[in-house]
């Protein structure tokens, strides 16, 4: 794995290096510093031993979901290179035919080897040029006439053995002994043993041009290019004696590829492969042929997987890590409102502000460290399960063979990711917590507030912005603006002039900044900005610390004894638009009066939110859109709340009106407002965390709506009417604990029951009988043995069979012919699409030609159909009985990403723009060539099949004798057959394949079947990944009830004085629990299934509208299986605690403080 | 005078005989009670007095059944608590007594009024009736007005009142108040004994309360004075009253 996000991985990896050991150097100051304050926070760890095991368990999630992600990626990697370095041996580079610029018929396409003699000679110095191997590759049909097994579409290649001996050395068995072929012998490569149970001493059978050769079995090779195997889709293979396969193929002289070894070891030469390159091209220029860069290609495209892979896990666990970071922080504010006695007394005998926080700090880092550790085990330990699960599942349809690896560079990061998660969480609820009142905090009463003069007026509203924009809006709008618009100075600008403002805001509040009379002797200014600048200077950023922070001083200086008693309105609103005078401004203002920061973060989210749209909608994003207005939507919710408008209606509406544009953004419902945007994978997070976070505040805020309903359905349970009473009032209380809490499992159950059900779903749309077309059995023949009329050709193949094994035709009810040209063969272009040069004018696609029998036997759905056709099968019809008329696959609409590719194999892929094609469109034409002849013609498009058409039929499909009109040298030939009802497809396709020796039949039920396994193991390893999540929500019940025991001991207590049962104390606390896991599970469902089914049935995933008629299935057993888990997770999390306090001795609790 | 006394003493509704508590932790063994004898009439109302850390908060709770002791024998209405399960000792908590606490130990998540109904909701009685009887008994402490507020929107007196109320709630036979006024001021704490001495002349019911005020003390029938464990000496209400106007 090389990059997150675009982002070199080594850049990442050295920045969290740099990160964590700036925050090692932090803490052991501190603790150099102050060892006594040091020693206290660290005391606290082994104090309680279950709530430390907790703490650990909830803070290491994120290192873990961190290091499983890498783990997979670098999996994927290695595993790929691996193969690749295996199959290609010392061979770094090709020499080819140049198809693009030099068109040619695929058998013209050769390399004759006086050139490679030339380049040999031209080279034979050059340090960066080992050796050259010439090779000639064919596909032939390959039958055993032992095991009567075929394969149609074995690579049979075969290299003078003086180059072999040179480049590669002898061919060896995978026994390792050496051999030689003869003209009559073969050796075959391992895939291509296992595939037709063939062992050495064989007879076997190819075929070219349909004439017989047998041969004799030599040995098995292993996979690797000179035997064969050059792609991980199909490896089959085998070696052949050079003589004789270029006697065969009529190439004497000639190879079809030229290998180059840099320097004859296999992972030696990729360094230099570019200047090899580059020598290589110069040698050949002027002739039919290019370099690849294979190896290096390889290597890359393996990383490219990683980046995929990892990027997608991180993606997906990144609702875990925000679960995470949200139990990390509710962790910390547990701890503190545990210890505000402890710390109110420790202020009280002379602790400063700042010793609490280091403390605190010190307990935290503890915590951190051991959490960061432990989760990198796990997370490697979760990682190898989670390969060993696909290894498993998927088996040999995986077509990759994955050896487990983890990288030390992503051991480093995601170790040093999750210390900087967990320091960051910690250092905000230290501060949080230091921030307290001596008296309140010894009492444990609540924080008394300042009352605001301001509240709820225009000015308080101005003054909060003024704040809000110097401490940070200024930097993160002149950010936005860098970002986003393509004339960034102005913005440089400001954010130059901004930088100063976080420090102004925190001076303001030290005894620095308080006017003359008002500053306390001895209280230093605030030294660690200097020595954080001090100690970064060296990379540059600790300079402009510094610069911004002198400027701050000065200006905190000059304005701190001069506090006007008001500040004018307009003055404030100039200010907001001139940032230097709004950071002297800030200064000015009297200290002592309370600043209402919401207001100050809803405005800058309004503003911020505002850029974020037009910047959506410049760039035709929905990412930067939809923030943007979800943005906007807080500084409402934040406004009303202000002006006193109640807090529950405040946040209810808005959060309503969130979810209404969240669930009308997908499938374009507002593009006649927005226009029209493009979504990545990026709008999974952001989608699920809005709606989640929208879904708990309407939740919270109207809990005491649905509770009371709740007590009274308990009420009718007369024994449990006092735990009931007691369960359903405390989660009202704590809104914040209970609102994060249902957030974490909300969270991670809406991305589980979302995915769920469109996976179900889409499985349902590519796995339907619409999948099949109408037929069950698909014959693929080699290209260079195309057989003539298949059922014909089927009983020629009975008659060799015993009557036992032969396939019954009269069981055939309709067979059709497909006829393909391959994207290499083909040059396609859309005459209106523009194009920035004529060399990227021409595409490639695969083109399909059915004959009249397929056109009338195909059941093939249509997703849309042009403007004057009734129904399908007037398009179908007109396919048949018109000229160049075409149907085109649902995926050539569907942008392509890395995520969402066009069929696999194609370099450069036609790609058509989603609006071509809709209910009645135009026809509208495309242009074809021959790559051999240059011959030209057009086609017209009048339809579009459904998704589900994709699996056998992913090209653009015309008529058999249009395609062989405009490409007479393609050469695929599939028939497809259907049976009667009731046929076993896979046992009749077997004895089809029996009988027919140069073709690969297959059942088409069974093919999908395979590839839905594949598909399902890949799924349920996702959902296990997702269901670390759930950990994290249950943790955080667990951390909650634990903290509520010792909270409330008194109170257990005295429920147990007066007559409450241990029975029923614990049950009051499962009850609580259970209220609010059902709560996050409850919203989490409704959102994540309401909105997969808004996706769904608004085609807002794949190429659309072919969903729309499809109904929407509810995967019930998985939903029902993960919430049952989730439900008894929480509970048996909770029991423990719940039996704690059930069992508090009630003298002691009462007396307890 | 006391009401329904008897010779033979079968108006008692407590009786302790040679009860000992002992604390012991890993490193401390601290011999709480040593051998308390007492007897409590019927609808007498007595205080127990004694410096801080000699036990009056111990003896309250083993005589109340909220903790065991570890030798000796109690008797409440003639029942020995040490042979009752926890179940029952809890249901007769339930149904035979009430508690006021210094520190209120009121449910912060529920009203006054939920607060009182409580403990009638845990003796099974049925909500509707439930919340008329947590009204009535707001009504007898004058916090009718206040029945919906939380306890943090209440005065620390109006807290002890409706303390009293829930202890009241359920009409119990023994009162048991851990220094009902210590968190309060004087003139808080004197409308509050005035109540609980209302309370015990209007229901009869017995009253046993923790004090270290004198006056507190001066308002009940009878005073115990216990120092380190043991009871060291009583004194009668007009005793405790010329003591408390000496102080």
């Amino acid at each position: 794995m090389e990059e997150l996000f675009g982002i070199s991985m080594t850049y990442i990896a050295a920045g969290c290096v740099a990160a964590t050991a700036l925050i090692f150097l932090f803490v052991a100051f501190i603790a150099w510093r102050n060892p006594v304050m040091f020693k206290n926070g660290l005391r606290n760890i082994p104090r309680r031993r279950a709530q430390t095991a907790l703490i650990v368990v909830g803070l290491m999630l994120s290192t873990v979901i961190i290091t499983a992600a890498f783990g997979t990626g670098d999996t994927m990697t290695h595993s790929i290179t691996s193969e690749v370095f295996t199959m290609l041996g010392p061979v770094d580079e090709f020499i080819i035919w140049d198809t693009k610029l030099h068109p040619a018929a695929e058998d013209k396409q050769l390399i004759p080897l006086a050139d490679v003699q030339k380049w040999r000679d031209e080279f034979k110095n050059d340090p960066d040029i080992h050796g050259f191997l010439p090779s000639v590759r064919e596909v032939m049909p390959f039958y055993n006439q032992r095991t009567r097994l075929n394969f149609a579409f074995p690579r049979l290649v075969s290299s003078p053995t003086a180059d072999l001996d040179r480049v590669w050395g002898r061919l060896k068995d995978v026994n390792g002994k050496r051999i030689e072929l003869g003209a009559n012998e073969i050796a075959v490569n391992e895939a291509l043993a296992d595939k037709t149970d063939t062992k050495p001493g064989d007879m076997v059978t190819i075929y070219y041009l349909d004439k017989p050769h047998d041969l004799t079995v030599k040995a098995v090779l292993p996979n690797t290019m000179v035997a064969g195997t050059t792609d991980t889709v199909v490896r089959e293979g085998a070696a052949l004696n050079y003589d004789f396969l270029t006697g065969l193929t009529g190439r004497q002289g000639m190879a079809n590829a030229v290998g180059v070894s840099i320097d004859g070891t296999t992972r030696g030469g990729l360094d230099r492969s570019a200047q090899a390159a580059a020598k290589l091209k110069a040698a050949i220029a002027g002739t039919n042929f290019k370099v690849e860069e294979s190896k290096r290609d390889a290597v890359k495209l393996a990383q490219l997987y990683g980046n995929i892979f990892t990027t997608l896990f991180v993606v997906i666990g990144l609702f875990s890590i925000a679960a995470g970071v949200l139990l990390i922080f509710l962790i910390f504010i547990m701890l503190a409102a545990e210890r505000k006695p402890e710390m109110g007394m420790a202020r009280a005998v002379g602790a400063k502000r700042r010793q609490i926080v280091e403390s605190f700090l010190a307990e935290g880092m503890g915590y951190d460290l051991g959490s960061a550790t432990v989760g990198l085990f796990v997370g490697v330990a979760v990682a190898a399960i989670m390969i060993a699960f696909v290894k498993y599942g998927a088996g040999d349809k995986l077509g990759l063979n994955l050896e487990f690896s983890v990288a030390a560079r992503s051991l480093a990061t995601a170790f040093c990711l999750g210390v900087i998660t967990t320091f960051i969480v910690v250092f905000l609820a230290s501060w949080r917590a230091s921030r307290l009142n001596i008296v309140s905090a010894i009492r444990d009463l609540p924080e008394s507030r300042p009352a605001n003069p301001e509240a709820a007026t225009a000015i308080g509203y101005l003054r909060g912005t003024l704040n809000g924009f110097v401490a940070f809006g200024f930097i993160v709008v002149s950010i936005l603006g860098v970002l986003h618009f393509p004339d960034p100075p102005i913005a440089i600008l400001c954010l130059i002039a901004s930088i100063p403002g976080p420090w102004i805001a925190m001076l303001r509040n030290s005894n620095f900044g308080a006017p003359r009379g008002a500053r306390k002797e001895g209280e230093r200014l605030p030294s660690w900005p200097l020595i954080l600048g001090g100690v970064t200077a060296v990379i540059g950023v600790g300079l402009v610390i510094l610069a911004s922070y002198g400027l701050a001083l000065l200006v905190v200086r000059l304005t701190r004894d001069r506090k006007p008693s008001s500040m004018p309105t307009w003055l404030i609103v100039v200010g907001l638009l001139v940032p230097p005078l709004a950071l002297v401004l800030a200064g000015l203002q009297d200290r002592g009066r309370p600043v209402a920061w919401s207001v100050g973060v809803g405005v800058v989210g309004l503003v911020s939110g505002v850029m974020l749209v037009q910047w959506g909608m410049d760039a035709d994003r929905y990412f930067q859109f939809g923030l943007g207005a979800s943005l906007i939507m807080l500084w409402a919710a934040v406004s009303l709340r202000y002006f006193h408008i109640h807090e529950r209606l405040s946040f209810s509406v808005t959060s309503a009106a969130l979810l209404v544009f969240w669930y009308l953004l997908p499938g374009g419902r507002l593009e006649w407002l927005f226009g029209k945007m493009d979504a990545g994978i990026e709008m999974f997070f952001l989608s699920g965390a809005t709606l989640v976070t929208c879904g708990t505040f309407l939740v919270v805020y109207n809990a005491d709506v649905i509770l009371p309903v709740i007590e009274r359905v308990g009420s009718r349970f007369g024994r449990i009417v006092p735990a009931v009473k007691t369960a359903v009032a405390y989660p009202l209380t704590s809104r914040f604990r209970t609102g994060l809490t249902i957030a974490m499992i909300g969270l991670i159950m809406f991305v589980l029951s979302m995915q769920s059900a469109l996976n179900t779903n889409y499985a349902k749309v590519f796995s339907s009988d619409d999948a099949l077309g109408g037929f069950d059995v698909r014959v693929m023949v080699n290209g260079n043995n195309r057989t003539g009329p298949i059922l014909p050709a089927i009983a020629e193949g009975n008659a060799t069979l015993p009557p036992a094994q032969q396939a019954d035709l009269s069981k055939v009810v309709a067979a059709g012919e497909i006829r393909s040209a391959s994207p290499f063969e083909v040059n396609i272009k859309d005459p209106l699409a523009p194009v920035s040069s004529p060399d990227k004018e021409w595409k490639q696609y695969y083109l399909l030609g059915a004959d009249n029998a397929f056109l009338d036997a195909q059941r093939l759905p249509l997703q849309y159909r042009a403007s004057g056709y009734a129904d399908d099968g007037a398009v179908w019809q007109a396919v048949k009985s018109g000229v160049n008329l075409a149907v085109i696959p649902a995926l050539l609409t569907v942008p392509q990403n890395e995520f969402n590719g066009p069929p696999t194999g194609i370099d450069s892929p036609l790609e058509l723009d989603k609006s071509r094609t809709k209910a009645g469109f135009e026809p509208f034409k495309l242009t074809l060539r021959d790559p051999g002849s240059q011959k030209l013609t057009e086609i017209t498009v009048i339809g579009q099949m459904s998704d589900s058409a994709a699996t056998f039929w992913p090209g653009i499909m015309m008529t058999k004798t249009d395609l062989l009109t405009a490409f007479p040298d393609s050469k695929g030939q599939a028939f497809f057959l259907r049976l009667q009802k009731g046929t076993d497809a896979t046992a009749y396709a077997k004895r089809v394949e029996a009988a027919l020796v140069k073709a690969s039949t297959d059942s088409l039920r069974k093919v999908i079947d395979d590839n839905m396994a594949v598909n399902r193991t890949f799924l349920n390893m996702f959902q296990g990944f997702l269901a670390l999540g759930l950990i994290v929500g249950i943790a955080a019940l667990g951390v909650i009830a634990s903290r509520a025991v010792v909270e409330r001991r008194q109170q257990i207590g005295m429920l147990r004085a007066i007559g409450y049962q241990r029975r029923m104390v614990q049950l009051s606390f499962l009850l609580e629990s259970g209220f609010i896991a059902s709560s996050g599970i409850v919203l989490g469902l409704a959102l994540g299934l309401s909105f997969a089914w808004n996706l769904f049935t608004g085609g807002a995933v794949g190429s659309g509208s072919s969903t729309a008629n499809v109904s929407f299935t509810v995967p019930w057993a998985q939903v029902l299986g993960v919430t049952a888990f989730a439900l008894i997770a929480s509970l048996v999390m909770t029991w423990l605690p719940a039996r704690a306090a059930s069992r508090v001795a009630v003298a002691e609790a009462l007396r307890y403080e | 005078m006391l009401p329904n006394q008897t010779e033979d003493g079968s108006d008692v509704v407590i009786e302790a005989r040679n009860v000992e508590k002992i604390y012991n932790t890993e490193s401390v063994r601290v011999h709480a009670l040593k051998g308390v004898s007492l007897q409590v009439r019927r609808g007498e109302m007595v205080a127990i007095m004694g410096p801080s850390g000699c036990g009056k908060t111990t003896l309250l709770n083993t005589l109340s059944g909220l903790d065991d002791f570890d030798a000796g024998l109690v008797l409440i209405n003639g029942t020995d608590l040490s042979h009752l399960a926890d179940d029952r000792k809890t249901e007769f908590r339930a149904h035979d007594m009430g508690f006021v606490f210094q520190t209120y130990n009121l449910l912060p998540v529920l009203s006054a009024v939920e607060n009182v109904e409580l403990p009638l909701i845990v003796s099974g009685t049925k909500p509707k009736a439930a919340r008329e009887m947590a009204l009535r008994a707001l009504d007898l402490v004058h916090l009718r007005d206040r029945a919906s507020a939380r306890p943090a929107q209440l005065s620390g007196g109006q807290r002890q009142r409706v303390t009293i109320a829930r202890a009241l709630v359920n009409r119990p036979a023994i009162i048991w108040a851990d220094e009902p006024t210590g968190a309060l001021d004087s003139k808080t704490a004197n409308e509050i004994m005035e109540l609980i001495v209302d309370v015990n002349r209007e229901e009869h019911q017995t009253c046993v309360l923790v004090t270290h005020d004198p006056k507190v003390a001066a308002r009940c029938h009878r005073t115990i004075h216990m120092e380190d464990g043991e009871i060291s000496h009583e004194n009668t209400q007009a005793e405790m009253a010329a003591l408390a106007a000496a102080h």
